[in-house]
């Protein structure tokens, strides 16, 4: 474990050093927003609206006493996508989605001698390609968060609307109620976190990638396997830092 | 000029290159030759810098490899150019834009000088009109025609080339093999080829250094190579049935 630290550490600080050409590096990054961040938003408005949709469903299913107000179905649904959902399951999902994407980018690059050719070119191979997958997908995520909150909360309000579970009204009544602004923030500190993860911890499988396919193939799935161990203990220490 | 000095590299305390002296004259084609698995790949490794060997030194012109800083590497690399044995082309891009990568990193050309040079060297390989094409829709003779474009595009002062002919029938390797030839003569460079093609061997090897089993057992020119006495090294020469009736 210790050897593994020690490694991403160095490979974090050939990262985060200036970029050789910045003109370069926005271009780089620009398609890394595109790549990692805007193509994620069909599976994030897809997933986002079913669970929206199957969490209102089940909490008016779960909690039919008289005792709860109606509008109880709203307010938990909004918590719950604010609190979990939002940042830490899409996170868990983009693990996957993003995580692999990346390593086996660049496990294939590291196993066909692109990354050689780069630094015997003298470029900084780990800031060129790792630098702009970071900054990329830690710019977009608070958008993907926040999309996807809005697609929970509408797939919620799509069940108001075509079932007789509950009305439209006290839906978005109970989504308004007693709403803590600090629920969101702390959703995107949480999501630029779980970015940072994601992206690090994937790009160090895909990197330092050794062998044929095969190996390329057991980088990947190490790559999502760490970055979601890693997202699931610091959603723990977040949660006891942010909201205690 | 690369002076080789004692060069010693080991992987989990085995020994895989053991003190290997050597010189790379400039304007010269120099071969490293030697059965997979000899430590070819690693040599050159240690001379272009991917590995730093466990003592030794490689002077470059005169200037010690292992005494440079971080500056001074990166001001070195710009004068080596490489050919891998897989091209090692950048996927995403299409060959002019591979061929354009160092200048755009490297060059203070403006960027309409940039694209000129670009398109130059790729017609100096023979790719022209081909600049477009990604390395995905062009033949691996094609791909390593792209691959020296890329590497002379900084007109650099050294050549490394790892097994340039893997994977390419007969008649294009010849062509590869006489393009590096040119470009090496034309360019004034030093360049030095990994490889166990013989065809190679005999037509390039203006010097050839045997390595076996990490040690460098034989140097000389291609002349001297079939007059030599070394057993290993006329095993290794002589293991086909052509080249035992050629020196017939």
């Amino acid at each position: 474990m210790f050897y593994h630290v020690g490694r991403y550490s160095q490979l974090m600080y050939r990262t985060f050093s200036i970029p050789q050409r910045w003109k370069l590096f926005f271009k780089q990054t620009w398609k890394e927003i595109e790549k990692l961040g805007a193509d994620s938003l069909p599976i994030t408005l897809i997933i986002s609206i079913f669970i929206g949709a199957v969490m209102t469903m089940q909490t008016q299913m779960n909690t039919e006493n008289p005792l709860l107000p109606r509008y109880t179905t709203g307010l938990v649904t909004r918590d719950t996508l604010l609190l979990e959902f939002c940042s830490s399951i899409l996170c868990l999902i983009l693990a996957g989605k993003v995580g692999s994407n990346i390593a086996s980018e660049i496990g294939t690059m590291r196993i066909t001698e692109q990354i050689d050719a780069l630094d015997i070119m003298g470029v900084n191979s780990a800031n060129y390609l790792i630098l702009p997958k970071i900054t990329g997908f830690i710019v977009f995520i608070p958008f993907l968060v926040v999309y996807s909150m809005f697609c929970g909360l509408m797939g919620g309000y799509f069940i108001s609307l075509s079932t007789d579970l509950i009305t439209p009204a006290t839906y978005i009544y109970g989504i308004q109620y007693w709403f803590i602004s600090w629920y969101v923030y702390y959703s995107l500190i949480k999501a630029v976190v779980f970015a940072f993860i994601i992206t690090s911890v994937s790009s160090y499988y895909g990197y330092y990638a050794y062998g044929g396919a095969l190996d390329v193939g057991k980088a990947s799935t190490n790559a999502v396997v760490n970055s979601s161990i890693l997202i699931l203990l610091f959603n723990l220490i977040l949660t006891k830092l942010l909201l205690s | 000029m690369i002076q080789l000095q004692e060069i010693r590299k080991s992987f989990d305390g085995r020994e895989v290159i053991k003190g290997v002296d050597t010189l790379f004259e400039t304007g010269q084609t120099s071969l490293i030759i030697g059965q997979s698995g000899s430590g070819k790949t690693v040599l050159l490794k240690c001379v272009v810098g991917l590995l730093d060997p466990d003592s030794g030194d490689i002077l470059y012109d005169g200037r010690s490899l292992a005494g440079m800083n971080k500056a001074d590497r990166t001001f070195l690399r710009s004068e080596m150019g490489m050919l891998f044995q897989g091209s090692a082309l950048f996927d995403s891009m299409s060959i002019q834009e591979n061929v354009l990568f160092p200048l755009r990193m490297f060059s203070p050309m403006p960027d309409s000088d940039k694209i000129k040079r670009a398109q130059y060297c790729l017609d100096r390989v023979g790719l022209k009109g081909s600049y477009h094409l990604f390395p995905s829709e062009i033949s691996g003779g094609m791909q390593k025609r792209a691959a020296i474009a890329r590497a002379i595009s900084l007109n650099p002062k050294y050549l490394f080339c790892d097994e340039p002919n893997s994977g390419l029938d007969p008649l294009t390797s010849i062509k590869i093999d006489e393009l590096i030839t040119d470009i090496t003569q034309e360019y004034k460079m030093t360049t030095v080829i990994n490889t166990h093609d013989m065809n190679s061997v005999i037509t390039m090897g203006e010097k050839i250094v045997f390595i076996y089993e990490g040690d460098k057992a034989w140097e000389g020119g291609r002349d001297a190579l079939f007059e030599s006495e070394n057993e290993k090294l006329n095993e290794f020469v002589f293991a086909s049935k052509m080249m035992q009736r050629k020196s017939c």
